[in-house]
């Protein structure tokens, strides 16, 4: 307690707040002379001289410089990044997207491409390419049968599970459906590539795989595929074959008794579903009948 | 400082004032901590371009005490610290003026290089508090506040220091 006092009192005495009767009872102790001389001499020290101006300027100048390099750099690098992340998902959307076109069974869907290629996609087919660098990189992937006007420009092709084909301006068929591969020329050339064999044809002339064998068929003389005009020919072809078209074109399901059948060669109209079957049934001697989508054909 | 509130510090001729009204006195008080002019200058600088940079968010109110605690935060990395070497005004160097004898002007010379010397040995804490009611004149309450302490903590500092003081200056004879 008495140690608190003396605490307060020198404090205090220097800070001149000492009472009368406090200041004599201090000035009577020894030590009193000492610190008076303490508090006189101390009071005449001095620290050294500021240079103000030179300080000053110094805070000004760092303050605009750091203040620049701190508060922008964030901002600018928030937006680079930004724009850079921005930039890089647009172009790898850009480069990767694919353009998809389908024709569902029973319909048939037309469509250009960027450089205005039409394309007439048949029933049950599909077609996807990439709109990104067209002109330089123009492909095609086909599933399904598809007739191509191709504007004139590079090479274009048309990749298929079962070959490429490979054109410079020209009008021509492709088909690709479960093993059998046909296509078709009616303008311009045409290379196709399947299993490794590499076959020119020259307008009319068509190229027929069958379970990647090379079929024979005859002269094309029409301008364009059957199918456009909704007359399909077939040379050779597996009654099965001929069966699964006409489901994809009238959108049916068909059902065929397992047999035998000799390989079908004609055409067949595909927007009139009775003459079609009458076709069918009085070559292979079935019998037809319809409930609702479904056609069952049995043995006469 | 109350004018200006509106725009604050920011505004270029309110920092202006504000630093000609503090700058000495932080400056001081980081002289008599680190005992080196350099460092002391270049923390009140540091405090400063803080204070300016960060204007937008210090209302004019806060800025002291934001000035005193960034120049304390800083002092932290500054460790090591020298001796204080202080000089005595040349004017009003004497006690008793009507004095002046040669021994009496001997003597006195002697105990300035006594004080001196321990002022240099206190601790930093009671250095700090000392000098700053010494030499700049704050009161007590003004030291408290540079500090971060209370004002009888500051009381307790200063008496400390007038006891080291005594006791170093009299060991001496």
């Amino acid at each position: 307690m008495k140690e608190e006092k003396e605490n307060n009192k020198l404090a205090k005495w220097l800070d001149g707040r000492m009472t009368d009767e406090e200041l004599r009872e201090f000035e009577a102790l020894p030590g009193f002379e000492t610190y008076n001389k303490i508090k006189a001499f101390s009071g005449a020290l001095t620290a050294p001289d500021v240079d103000i101006d030179t300080l000053y300027q110094n805070v000004t100048r760092h303050k605009n410089r750091k203040s620049s390099v701190r508060k922008l750099n964030p901002w600018f690098a928030k937006i680079a990044a930004t724009l850079l992340l921005t930039l890089g998902l647009t172009y790898f959307f850009y480069t990767t997207h694919t353009t998809n076109t389908v024709a569902e069974t029973g319909a048939r869907t037309e469509f250009l491409l960027p450089d205005h290629s039409s394309i007439v996609l048949n029933a049950g087919s599909e077609a996807e390419y990439r709109t990104w660098n067209w002109d330089n990189n123009r492909i095609v992937e086909l599933n399904g049968e598809a007739y191509f006007k191709v504007a004139k420009g590079k090479k274009f092709d048309v990749v298929t599970p079962l070959g490429t084909v490979t054109v410079v301006g020209t009008q021509f068929n492709v088909k690709a459906r479960g093993n059998r591969f046909d296509v078709t020329c009616f303008e311009g050339k045409v290379m196709v590539n399947s299993n490794g064999e590499e076959i020119m044809l020259t307008p009319g002339q068509s190229v027929s795989f069958e379970d990647g064998k090379n079929i024979i068929v005859p002269l094309e003389e029409a301008k364009q595929p059957g199918w456009i005009t909704y007359e399909v020919a077939f040379h050779s072809e597996k009654l099965t074959n001929v069966i699964a078209e006409m489901e994809r074109q009238y959108g049916l399901t068909i059902s065929l008794p397992e047999d035998v059948y000799s390989p079908f060669s004609g055409a067949l109209p595909m927007n009139d579903l009775d003459t079609a079957l009458d076709n069918i049934t009085s070559i292979y001697h079935l019998k037809a009948k319809r409930t609702g989508d479904r056609i069952v054909l049995t043995s006469e | 400082m109350k004018k200006n509130s509106l725009s604050g510090i920011c505004e270029e001729i309110t920092f202006s004032n504000f630093f000609k009204d503090h700058v000495k006195s932080l400056r001081n008080y980081l002289f008599y901590k680190f005992g080196n002019e350099e460092q002391a200058d270049d923390v009140t600088q540091e405090a400063f371009i803080k204070l300016w940079q960060n204007c937008a968010d210090v209302p004019p109110e806060k800025a002291k005490s934001f000035l005193y605690t960034v120049a304390n935060n800083t002092s932290l990395n500054h460790i090591a610290h020298q001796k204080v070497v202080l000089q005595y005004a040349k004017r009003n160097t004497h006690v008793h003026t009507d004095e002046q004898n040669p021994e009496f002007l001997m003597e006195e010379e002697q105990f300035k290089v006594k004080l001196q010397k321990a002022i240099a040995g206190l601790t930093e804490a009671q250095r700090t508090a000392f000098l700053l009611h010494r030499i700049d004149g704050k009161k007590y309450h003004e030291i408290a506040e540079i500090l971060g302490i209370s004002i009888k903590a500051v009381e307790k500092r200063i008496h400390g220091a007038l006891v080291e003081l005594r006791k170093e200056i009299e060991n001496m004879r």
